[in-house]
């Protein structure tokens, strides 16, 4: 089901929202990019396309947080849980792109099946998820080599396709949960609609790049080539972070607060063991380790790459490392 | 200027001179430059020489503890090399430095998705305040061999003008200027892998038993990192930018850390990298450093 | 705001300042008791990051107190203190910081008068610049 609706109805629907649900969409800041942010003004929702820096995957599990804090009273400990406690409102978050949704998906695998971690879950729960369709993948996009296209639905509950240049939106709805909150914005779908919309997913263009991850990675795994290709990496943490599917961290004891914040198989720490031992001493063995996770061992445990080729790790890499070419051109043995 | 960067570095290879040369080659997308890391002469031919090699080699010096490096460099990379040097990270016999001719080199930040709008894309910032497009310190020094067109230099100001600026607003207006860049960062660290001058081998950042300062990506921990990250390059920050260019949200870091660099020319007349003979800023003092904040 | 008592945490050298704070005491000269000690060997121990630490976690104000130049126990510590200390203090500033909040002074060890009426005047300057909101999330 869809609606055409103008781009000022439902920034109007959003400012209405707002007193009853946190909203929280993509924004954009002069000279600095685009980010998710709590949304106060609808005004300052932007759907244009320039991808955000962050994915949304921080609005789920978030770069850091208090997971529970321990008090000492009257001679007994007491455990308080989420330290400030968790928000319980329901959310809407606008602007998420198929990859981003895809890398949920991804995540959920970790967070939310056998275990479900706490607040990842809740932050899942509590919220609708409305895509945003590229109109313009970058040179740096490769989502359509992993099962997903700058038009996917999956894991959205409702999808917008918004041009820049027009005042008019297309917004298809998924799930119940749309349904209900876009009940308000009048629907001025009609045939030319149905029409315009098609056009509108024809012209956006595949991203030009499709990459062939190998199969079988592990043939390559004593390779001299990974020394070569992690030889520019400078072992920063932007790709691990920026990425919509990474989710290593790190548990740390602060001032009795207990904090998870993100960490990265990048860092030389990593793997730092109490003994003194280190398994991924070089770049070498960490570069390789993020490669082989990515396309060989999530696949093995979970069916599916660890990877939606949203680029960003690929965009944002300070020496311009590209790990889907380096990925796709492993070699077949030793 | 390539072809004699390239009969340079085959010779320091075949001689032995040097195991390894730290040059650019061109990137996967046929554009961008990125590093390399060339071995052998027959490799000679991946390297190329453009407005877009903006990476400081010198930042992969730590990569190879004990062996002879050739490194090309601009002016504002041989000036992280000068530091390194005066710290006893090199040893001078140790490093041969093919210093280029720079007029300029380019800024892909915050590109659009999309078409690449290359005639958009302009210069460095920290180009503009470039004192001279010839290194003076290098083993060889490579000019171009036609005139260039466009520079990338300002033709006036020292390239402390935003710096000013911000002095000159209110401590309240700056306090909120900095909270609001600090609030975005997100503790990847990037700013300290890429910089040259950022080699401990545990970084304060990383000591958890008993932290410094907190890892939490909140106000407080952002703003303690970026802090200590500054007052650590005190005096040894060259402004070669790399910090700020890789910084994914867009701190503005050479903000922070050329105010350092300035008040240093000021109170004590030291410029970082100037002169591989001289010392340390803080190993070193002079009995009329200025006093009037002691009371 | 009348209620307000500052915590300030005074980083004193072991030979001069600290001295100097012992002799106001011994001497039973009167000062505000805001300020909570810390004995270094020299001045030119300081490291930047402990103030940091101290004004990030809450501290209102911190003070360095070392020997004057020329008379460090240790010939040049003070020197070293002096130089690392201007770049910090303008820093801060440059931040936004209450520049009141970090103050840095040379005290004899015979100067516990000095001492008292230091501390008089700090605790009066950290009070006017009110309680700092760093510290607190």
């Amino acid at each position: 089901m869809f609606k055409a609706v103008g781009k000022k109805a439902f920034m109007k629907l959003m400012d209405s929202l707002s007193k009853g649900y946190e909203i929280a969409a993509p924004r954009k800041f002069s000279n600095k990019g685009v980010f998710y942010s709590a949304i106060t003004d609808a005004g300052d929702i932007y759907l244009g396309a320039e991808f955000t820096v962050e994915p949304v995957k921080k609005l789920f599990l978030m770069p850091s947080e208090w997971l529970f804090e321990n008090r000492f009273n009257d001679g007994k400990i007491s455990l308080q849980g989420g330290v400030p406690p968790q928000e319980a409102r329901k959310r809407i978050i606008i602007g998420v792109r198929p990859c981003e949704a895809r890398g949920l998906e991804l995540l959920d695998k970790v967070f939310c099946s056998d275990f479900k971690d706490s607040s990842y879950s809740k932050n899942r729960e509590r919220s609708i998820i409305v895509g945003l369709a590229c109109s313009k993948p970058d040179k740096t996009c490769f989502c359509t080599s992993l099962g997903s296209s700058p038009a996917e639905t999956r894991g959205m509950d409702a999808i917008i396709f918004a041009g820049e240049e027009s005042d008019e939106m297309m917004l298809e709805i998924i799930t119940d949960k749309a349904r209900e909150i876009f009940a308000p914005l009048e629907d001025a779908a009609c045939e030319e609609h149905r029409k315009k919309l098609e056009s509108e997913k024809k012209k956006i263009k595949d991203p030009v790049r499709k990459i062939n991850i190998p199969d079988a990675l592990s043939a390559s795994f004593e390779s001299g080539y990974w020394k070569e290709v992690s030889s520019p990496c400078v072992s920063c943490g932007v790709c691990t972070y920026l990425c919509p599917t990474c989710h290593c961290f790190d548990l740390v004891d602060e001032e009795r607060k207990r904090l998870r914040c993100y960490d990265g198989c990048c860092f030389k720490d990593f793997t730092q063991q109490a003994s003194g031992e280190n398994p991924r001493p070089t770049k070498r063995e960490r570069y390789r380790q993020r490669v082989f996770h990515k396309f060989d061992y999530f696949r093995k445990n979970f069916g599916e790459h660890l990877c939606v080729g949203c680029g960003r790790c690929i965009r944002h890499c300070p020496m311009k490392i590209d790990i889907s070419e380096i990925a796709a051109n492993a070699p077949k043995n030793k | 200027m390539l072809k004699e960067l390239k009969a340079i570095s085959k010779e320091l290879l075949k001689t032995k001179r040097v195991d390894v040369i730290l040059a650019y080659k061109r990137a996967s997308d046929g554009v961008s430059a990125m590093p390399c890391f060339i071995f052998e002469e027959k490799d000679i031919d991946k390297m190329i020489l453009d407005s877009y090699c903006v990476y400081n080699l010198s930042n992969y010096i730590k990569d190879f503890p004990d062996k002879k490096i050739g490194i090309v460099a601009k002016a504002c990379d041989i000036k992280s090399i000068i530091v390194l040097l005066q710290e006893n990270q090199l040893k001078r016999a140790d490093v041969v430095i093919m210093g280029i001719e720079c007029h300029g080199v380019i800024d892909e930040k915050r590109l659009c998705p999309g078409e690449r709008p290359v005639q958009d894309i302009g210069f460095n910032e920290k180009c503009r305040s470039c004192k001279s497009p010839l290194p003076a310190f290098c083993d060889y020094l490579l000019k171009e061999e036609e005139e260039r067109g466009k520079t990338g230099r300002a033709s006036e100001g020292d390239g402390y003008a935003s710096i000013r600026k911000l002095e000159a607003k209110s401590p309240a207006e700056r306090l909120k200027f900095w909270e609001e860049e600090f609030s975005r960062c997100i503790r990847c660290y990037a700013c300290r892998q890429v910089c040259p001058l950022c080699y401990c081998p545990k970084c304060v950042a990383d000591q958890t038993d008993l932290a410094w300062f907190s890892r939490a990506s909140n106000l407080k921990g952002n703003m303690s990192w970026n802090v200590v990250r500054a007052i650590h390059m005190a005096g040894r920050c060259v402004a070669c930018g790399e910090c700020e260019r890789a910084c994914p949200v867009g701190i503005p870091l050479m903000e922070l850390n050329k105010k350092i660099e300035k008040d240093v020319k000021e109170l004590f007349g030291y410029e970082a990298g100037a002169d591989a003979e001289q010392k340390p800023l803080f190993t070193c003092f002079d009995k009329k450093d200025p006093e009037d904040f002691v009371k | 705001m009348t209620d307000f008592e500052p915590k300030i945490v005074a980083f004193l050298c072991n030979w001069c300042s600290y001295a100097g704070a012992d002799l106001a005491g011994t001497s039973r000269m009167e000062y505000p008791s805001n300020v909570t000690i810390i004995r270094v060997p020299c001045s030119g121990r300081m490291n930047p990051i402990f103030v940091l630490k101290c004004l990030m976690n809450g501290s209102d104000g911190v003070l360095i107190s070392g020997c004057h130049t020329g008379d460090c126990h240790y010939s040049e510590g003070n020197f070293y203190a002096r130089r690392r200390f201007a770049v910090l203090k303008s820093f801060l500033g440059y931040l936004g910081i209450d520049p009141r909040r970090f103050q840095m002074s040379w005290v004899s060890a015979s100067e516990g008068d000095k001492w008292a009426k230091l501390i008089h005047e700090l605790v009066a300057e950290i009070k006017e610049a009110g309680p700092n909101k760093m510290g607190k999330e």
